[in-house]
């Protein structure tokens, strides 16, 4: 019997009696047990998208549950665009665009007007793109895109808040060396892509120190200009009412009168793909005053258009990116109690190959035994073919999970939205659509196969950041050498300067 | 177990989601029930995704622990998920057998533990963490016991618990535990809900405990990780087992290393018999699913684990109030900062929702303390504050990180002035109004999705009462001014509170930073 009326369950008294009755029909395994269909089709991007009449693309998600609005600008910009010598700059712009005062109102006033509306509005910058967000209730709507008019097409950017905004950057910069996972953090990006790949480059004392209220001002102008968005918006509002209001909040920038002769504007330089990546080997950074072991095992990966990619998405499950189903999680974790965290990662890039990573961290005379773990995790993923049970679990989450990528309203206009801005949209608009059945065409054969192609112990980069002592001291009930692990030295990596970034002397 | 007519009621208000848009109106249409063993239901409608949220509280945490069992609570939540009798094992009478040979094992490595114990009383060891300290005899026992987790391993099925969950499509499968709680939670297909219920009824009703002992080394871990190597970890819970006397929240839900490396499952055993049962236990489902339904197969699932014999134990210890000030200068490597704590009230105390008002006041970019010390002084280049309510107790916490050329005591006494103002001069409607504004906003943004209503159901059951999540609203635009300055004066008193004030550790010469 699957369904029970409610006069049934209304019978109090009898339930005490019943429930071993009842207990009989409960099987004694999960695979016993039969669920309904669940049919579900992704949202179809087309439906929602909009072209506004200056060419800006718009996804348009109403969603009446309750009185909000999410208006979400991507923009084609990011730390890629900075001058190397004025790292920090596109950071700094991002908090002064909304936090420097705009349009006709001071810092202050601004701040001031969207606490009492309780309106979000921030500014986050990326490598290589950038969201401004407004969150707010709907009856404020024509307000809050007033302000936002104001942030993008005339920001004051007052010297007295860049002042103060320097002045707390500075301050984070000095707790840089404070928490290993920022150590980590760091070496990680500059061994993976090199120290002059704009994806590494670091702020400095000086680069702060040197950036200009004009500086912020070319560089906001440059590039938050409509040819540069993509804009997505979920939430209580009537979509032709919508599309109105976003063609006025864009429609003629005032500043194009004021700088156009002097500054180009909008043509975007190619987004910078020549990465490096270190010679293989083992690095470590010595900090001798934790007890814990970080470490990040790293190598080129693909970009996501690579045929491959959706093989290396289950590869990766299976390795380590699955949580307690993984391979990676069943050893260091579960089997040995070496890790709370053990991870793999393998994003496909947009632009160029990604970092493929693993991460763990173990008490420092552990570390050793439990990287090797991960190595013969990573040899064993390409050396044999994984089990049919391993590629079913894999394969059955990604497709089972799929519809909570679309489960809420502003869920679906970021896919969307993120999809325009990276080109998805255009070059293969089926992807959602044809998501689960190229998932479920990977076999075993395509696992390992890519597993060989593209995780090369030969080519691996181990770092760590921990006490030096402890750590090569390893411990007897799990013997390795840090040093052995890829059959070389182990290059210590120096402390940085938290100010200039430079190495310190040992 | 019953359904009474205003549940039922309740129930039919459900279709209200959509339609009520007003600022004070929108509640959150939770029909609660009982099953007949007495664990609580809570339900929410929802039909916006094809999924169902579903969790269970279990109205423990590290506040019922004792020295000794510290971390139990928590180590326990890792410990369910490590199967049942029917699920992690491929032979349960032999996983049985084994795991009572570990025992027993283990009741031998716990006896030279008591003597490692007393030689680093003694002196004649340091650390326990170190292999080289063990006794030859643990080491023989760590072998044999050894042995004993390969044979387990042949019986075992790693991990299945989240095999089969992970296969099904659920997502986001976590739990946690705080001192006053543990929740396990997870998404699944609105298709899959009677999994769910298979599932977590079944660890409810017959988990083993099996891979304990390194399960425990995990926790270890994962204490090293949050606290002991992140730089401000162990300081703040130095503060905080400083600033509560009497109250179980002076230790962290991670536990004493020495307690958490010494847990017995004999230990996690009666634990789970004492706070496991059903009447201790509020489960929450809130999706796309039928309400009757669920009830009637609740009933089927979880009314079938046996009522407790016993109720958990009360916790009867009330903070003693404090008569002097309390404070503690530290040298951390971080930079320079303040931070204090003054004892303040529970949650679902009247008093609970001003002084909420009062931490906002304070707090945020257009609060009171940044525009006084970050923008106006400049003492700090940052702050915070903010008003934390649990069972048992609460306090108010206010922080600020000192300027260059400025110390952590400039920036306490700036606080305080900030806080005297409010203690003499009523706040101005338009600034009382702007901080109601956000936190009736709040309200909205925090029904975002299935998940996020399962875990405000969580926590405000798990503190105390559910009903907190659509009535707290109410009570907080209700505070009036006076109502501000009222619990401005009496609860920040010198007294009431304690101060801990951060310098930045001399570095070695390497570092170059003051």
């Amino acid at each position: 019997m699957k369904s029970f009326n409610i006069f049934l369950t209304a019978l109090a008294g009898l339930f005490l009696i019943s429930n071993t009755v009842l207990a009989q029909e409960i099987p004694d395994r999960p695979e016993k047990l039969k669920f309904p269909p669940l049919k579900y089709e992704p949202p179809v991007a087309s439906q929602y998208r909009v072209m506004l009449k200056n060419g800006i693309v718009a996804y348009l998600v109403p969603d009446h549950e309750r009185p909000l609005i999410n208006l979400t600008i991507y923009v084609r910009t990011g730390t890629y665009l900075e001058p190397t010598d004025k790292s920090g700059l596109a950071e700094l712009m991002s908090w002064l665009m909304t936090h420097g005062g705009a349009g006709t109102n001071t810092a202050d006033q601004l701040d001031e007007r969207l606490a009492f509306l309780a309106a979000n509005l921030g500014v986050n910058i990326g490598d290589t793109e950038t969201t401004i967000g407004l969150n707010l209730l709907a009856k404020d709507l024509d307000e809050g895109l007033q302000i936002l008019r104001d942030v993008l097409y005339s920001p004051r950017f007052q010297e007295d808040k860049i002042t103060l905004r320097k002045a707390q950057l500075l301050q984070a910069l000095k707790q840089r060396n404070d928490d290993s996972s920022d150590i980590e953090g760091r070496e990680a990006s500059f061994l993976s892509r090199g120290e002059k790949f704009f994806e590494s480059r670091q702020a400095t004392s000086n680069s702060l120190a040197s950036i200009t209220k004009r500086d912020l001002e070319v560089f906001h102008y440059r590039w938050f200009c409509p040819s540069n968005f993509v804009v997505g918006v979920s939430g209580d509002f009537n979509r032709d009412e919508m599309i109105a209001k976003l063609e006025q909040l864009f429609a003629g920038d005032p500043r194009e009168i004021a700088m156009n002769k002097t500054i180009a504007r909008g043509t975007l330089p190619a987004i910078p793909t020549n990465f490096t990546f270190a010679a293989p080997g083992v690095y470590l950074v010595n900090k001798p005053e934790v007890d814990q072991g970080r470490v990040t095992m790293m190598l080129p990966s693909i970009t996501r258009e690579n045929p491959d990619y959706i093989a290396c998405l289950v590869m990766n499950s299976i390795l380590g990116g699955g949580g307690f189903s993984s391979r990676l999680m069943g050893r260091v974790r579960s089997d040995e109690g070496l890790a709370y965290d053990v991870h793999s990662r393998f994003p496909g890039g947009v632009y160029y190959p990604g970092i493929f990573s693993i991460g763990f961290q173990s008490k420092s005379r552990t570390v050793a035994y439990a990287a090797k773990l991960c190595l013969e995790e990573v040899r064993r993923i390409a050396a044999e073919p994984v089990t049919e049970k391993e590629l079913n679990i894999a394969k059955k989450s990604f497709i089972n999970t799929f519809p909570q990528k679309f489960a809420t309203k502003s869920a679906v206009a970021d896919v969307f939205v993120g999809d325009e801005f990276t080109g998805r949209y255009v070059k293969d608009p089926d992807f959602w659509k044809n998501f689960r059945d190229k998932i479920q065409a990977v076999s075993a054969e395509d696992v390992q196969r890519v597993a060989k192609k593209y995780l090369t112990p030969e080519k691996l980069i181990i770092l760590v950041v921990g006490n030096k002592e402890e750590i090569l001291l390893g411990h007897p009930n799990h013997p390795a050498k840090l040093e052995e692990l890829l059959g070389g030295k182990i290059t210590e990596l120096a402390l940085r300067d938290p100010l200039t970034m430079k190495p310190l002397k040992n | 177990m019953s359904i009474s007519h205003k549940n039922i009621a309740v129930l039919t208000l459900s279709a209200a989601w959509t339609t009520l848009t007003s600022m004070q109106a929108q509640q959150v249409p939770v029909l609660e029930t009982n099953l007949s063993n007495g664990m609580s239901v809570l339900l929410v409608e929802r039909h916006d995704e094809p999924s169902v949220a579903g969790g269970w509280v279990a109205h423990v945490g590290s506040a019922n622990e004792r020295p000794g069992i510290t971390g139990i609570a928590h180590l326990f939540e890792h410990m369910m998920f490590k199967g049942t009798t029917t699920i992690g094992t491929t032979d349960v009478e032999k996983d049985f057998q084994i795991l009572s040979a570990q025992e027993k094992i283990r009741e031998h490595m716990r006896a030279e533990e008591t003597k490692m114990r007393s030689e680093i009383r003694r002196g004649a060891i340091d650390d326990l963490q170190k292999p080289e300290n063990w006794s030859p005899k643990y080491r023989e026992l760590q072998q044999q016991f050894k042995t004993l987790i390969e044979d387990e391993r042949k019986v075992l099925v790693k991990n299945e618990f989240d095999n089969i969950y992970t296969a099904n499509g659920a997502s986001g499968m976590n739990a946690f535990t705080m001192q006053d709680m543990t929740a396990y939670f997870c998404t699944v297909p609105a298709n899959k809900l009677e999994l769910w219920m298979w599932m977590e009824s079944g660890r409810l009703l017959n988990p083993v405990f099996r891979e304990f002992y390194s399960e425990r080394d995990v926790v270890f871990e994962e204490r090293r990780m949050r606290l002991n190597s992140t730089p401000m970890g162990r300081p703040m819970e130095t503060f905080n087992a400083m600033f509560w006397e009497a109250l179980p929240y002076s230790w962290d839900t991670l536990g004493w290393p020495s307690d958490v490396s010494t847990i017995s499952k004999a230990q996690a055993d009666e634990f789970y018999a004492t706070y496991y049962a059903p009447q201790n236990l509020t489960l929450i489902v809130v999706g796309d699913l039928d309400s009757q339904k669920f009830i009637a197969q609740a009933e089927k699932y979880f009314g079938r684990i046996p009522c407790g014999k016993k109720n958990p134990p009360d916790l009867v210890t009330l903070e003693p109030k404090q008569v002097v000030e309390k404070r503690l200068n530290a040298e951390v490597a971080a930079n320079p900062q303040v931070e204090i704590f003054w004892h303040t009230v529970p949650f679902g105390h009247q008093d609970s929702y001003a002084l909420q008002i009062f931490g906002q006041l304070l707090s945020t970019r257009t609060g009171r303390l940044y525009k006084g010390l970050v923008v106006g002084s400049g003492v700090a280049t940052d702050v915070g504050a903010g008003q934390y309510s649990m069972k048992w107790a609460g306090f108010f916490d206010a922080s600020g990180e000192a300027a260059p050329g400025h110390t952590p005591a400039e920036v306490e006494n700036a606080i305080y002035a900030e806080i005297q103002k409010l203690q003499q001069d009523e706040v101005p409607p338009e600034e009382l109004q702007k901080v109601k504004n956000n936190f009736a906003a709040a309200e909205y943004r925090k029904l975002n999705s299935n998940m996020s209503i399962l875990q405000s159901l969580i926590w405000s059951t798990g503190e105390g009462d559910w009903r907190e999540i659509n009535n707290a609203k109410t009570k907080l635009q209700a505070v009036t001014a006076a109502d501000i300055k009222r619990v401005a004066k009496q609860y920040f008193t010198k007294e009431n509170r304690a101060v801990a004030t951060f310098t930045r550790k001399a570095e070695p010469a390497k570092s170059g930073v003051k």
